[in-house]
């Protein structure tokens, strides 16, 4: 335990000490807050609906430029080959490197908050479509970062890394648009895999427990292949 | 005898189709220090990463004190240090948030853990940069930062992969230094494609050519000490005769037109000087030419090329 916590607090600080994370804070919170406030001036509707999907939207580019460097940078530093041979576990690293960059997604989704909060002072906005939406963003955002971390144990190049998790991530999240031209069974099989169907539910204020568990399933999957990417050849 | 340290068993590694290390055994017992050698694509470092757990064997298998580095590999890599051939290092960290982070990586407990970390930047001394980034260092520090983390949580195993790459001729001697005084407290497995660096710190070679294991060669005071002498005036059965009574001394080599006797000893170069001045004979100079490590090199590698 004491030896994760150690990988952890310097996951935390790898992300916090490159300008990386600020930056991407910084332009995902100004792009929401101009959307947010234009919007609440055109339609003076309390409500986040359209900040959840455009969060989300955001996070399919945002989160690969995060997890890039998980791996790729210690594979291509050498630093990999000093861990991997320190008495450490593999799930310890993956699981370190998982957190931190959660860590720090969902600090700047929860700096969204302030929207919600501004609505809450100067309106009477539905509260649980705001908690759904929430849990919604932080669900899709833990599929999207251990998909990226996954990605990121394969290549010791970032920029390759960046760009297959963004094309891995558009493809999950548009693929049932393909569904309805195609045969009954593989339609399901499509929409059940779609990050956007499996998301709407939760922005528009509905929960299910099946989406739920895509999400935490999905999760776990990327998170085990990482490790079984890491694993001693 | 103590068990040995580590007990490499067949290893064998395959890169795809392509054989990196062909069934190679060998053993490094308590307090030695062993040498690697071989060209570069000899296999040297994809046994030090079999090793260290980096990497899987492909068949065969290998013990760190006591442990096997596959199946119980948590334990195997918690008794050595490694310091891989290019240096990693966090180069973002200060050089004593990094020693402090890969010593409780390494499992120093939280109560020892400062003064493991003072001990080791003592021993390196690396004083003078303990709170400088790693990213400013030169190549001679960051080699010792490198040493001093892989010393934290007293490994009973150092492995170092070409240590000496890189540094200058005042670092080398340095890093020469340091593996002598490390040795009467641990084990070390050294690697280098430098013949003259080997012989110079490791008990004894293991000789690597396209992934097979040549021969292991003992040096330095397990084995023989080989010398040139020369004489002024002095026949050749005056000089075996002189030398038949010294026990563990032979004459290898002999020119007598030029004076010149290659000598082989067990017991150092002054038994047998002593003997020959006590015959009468004028010995005007005694060089040391090695311990005859070029020679077998040079002998198996050129065998094995043809």
């Amino acid at each position: 335990m004491r030896s994760f916590l150690t990988l952890l607090g310097k996951e935390v600080r790898a992300l916090f000490h490159s300008p990386i994370a600020y930056i991407v804070i910084a332009v995902f919170l100004f792009l929401m807050g101009y959307s947010f406030t234009l919007t609440l001036f055109v339609n003076k509707y309390a409500t986040l609906v359209h900040i959840f999907f455009q969060s989300a939207g955001l996070l399919l580019l945002i989160i690969p430029i995060i997890t890039m460097r998980l791996f790729a940078e210690e594979r291509k530093a050498g630093t990999l080959e000093l861990l991997l041979t320190a008495p450490v576990r593999e799930s310890h690293v993956v699981l370190a490197k998982y957190l931190a960059s959660m860590t720090v997604v969902l600090a700047m989704i929860a700096l969204t908050g302030t929207y919600a909060a501004v609505l809450g002072i100067f309106g009477s906005p539905e509260w649980g479509p705001i908690y759904s939406g929430y849990l919604g963003l932080s669900l899709l955002a833990s599929t999207l970062v251990s998909l990226g971390l996954m990605i990121s144990a394969l290549t010791s190049n970032q920029v390759v890394a960046a760009i297959v998790t963004i094309g891995v991530s558009f493809m999950m999240w548009t693929i049932d648009t393909l569904a309805t031209m195609m045969p009954d069974a593989l339609e399901r099989i499509l929409i059940s895999l779609s990050l956007l169907a499996r998301f709407t539910p939760f922005a528009t204020g509905a929960m299910y427990t099946s989406d739920f568990g895509f999400f935490v399933s999905s999760t776990l999957l990327a998170l085990f292949l990482a490790m079984r990417a890491l694993a001693r050849r | 005898m103590l068990a040995p340290v580590i007990v490499a068993d067949k290893l064998t590694k395959y890169y795809g189709a392509r054989l990196a290390v062909d069934e190679v055994s060998f053993e490094v017992r308590p307090n030695e220090v062993m040498g690697l050698l071989g060209p570069n694509g000899s296999g040297k470092s994809t046994i030090l990463r079999i090793l260290t757990g980096y990497l899987r064997p492909t068949s065969g298998n290998a013990r760190v004190a006591g442990f096997d580095v596959v199946g119980q590999g948590l334990e195997a890599r918690s008794q050595l240090g490694y310091v891989p051939e290019d240096v990693p290092l966090y180069t973002q960290m200060r050089v004593n948030e990094f020693l402090d982070f890969m010593g409780r990586v390494r499992g120093v407990g939280n109560t020892r853990l400062p003064v493991a970390v003072d001990e080791v930047i003592e021993r390196l001394s690396l004083g003078r940069v303990r709170n400088l980034l790693i990213s400013k260092l030169s190549r001679g520090y960051r080699q010792r930062v490198a040493i001093a983390q892989a010393l934290l949580g007293k490994p009973k195993l150092l492995i170092l992969d070409e240590p000496t790459n890189g540094l200058d001729p005042r670092q080398i001697i340095e890093v020469r230094e340091l593996i002598r005084t490390l040795s009467q407290e641990l084990s070390i497995l050294v690697t280098s494609h430098i013949l003259t660096e080997i012989e110079r710190v490791a008990h004894r070679v293991a000789i690597l050519l396209d992934g097979k294991l040549l021969t292991v060669h003992a040096l330095g005071a397990g084995g023989s000490t080989r010398f040139r002498i020369r004489l002024r005036g002095a026949s050749e059965s005056a000089v075996r005769a002189s030398l038949q009574a010294v026990q563990g001394v032979g004459v290898v080599e002999s020119l007598p037109s030029q004076g010149t006797y290659i000598l082989e000893s067990t017991i150092g170069t002054a038994p047998a000087v002593s003997a020959l001045v006590q015959a009468g004979l004028a010995v005007e100079e005694v060089t040391s030419s090695g311990s005859g490590l070029e020679e077998l090199f040079l002998r198996l590698t050129e065998g094995a090329l043809r």
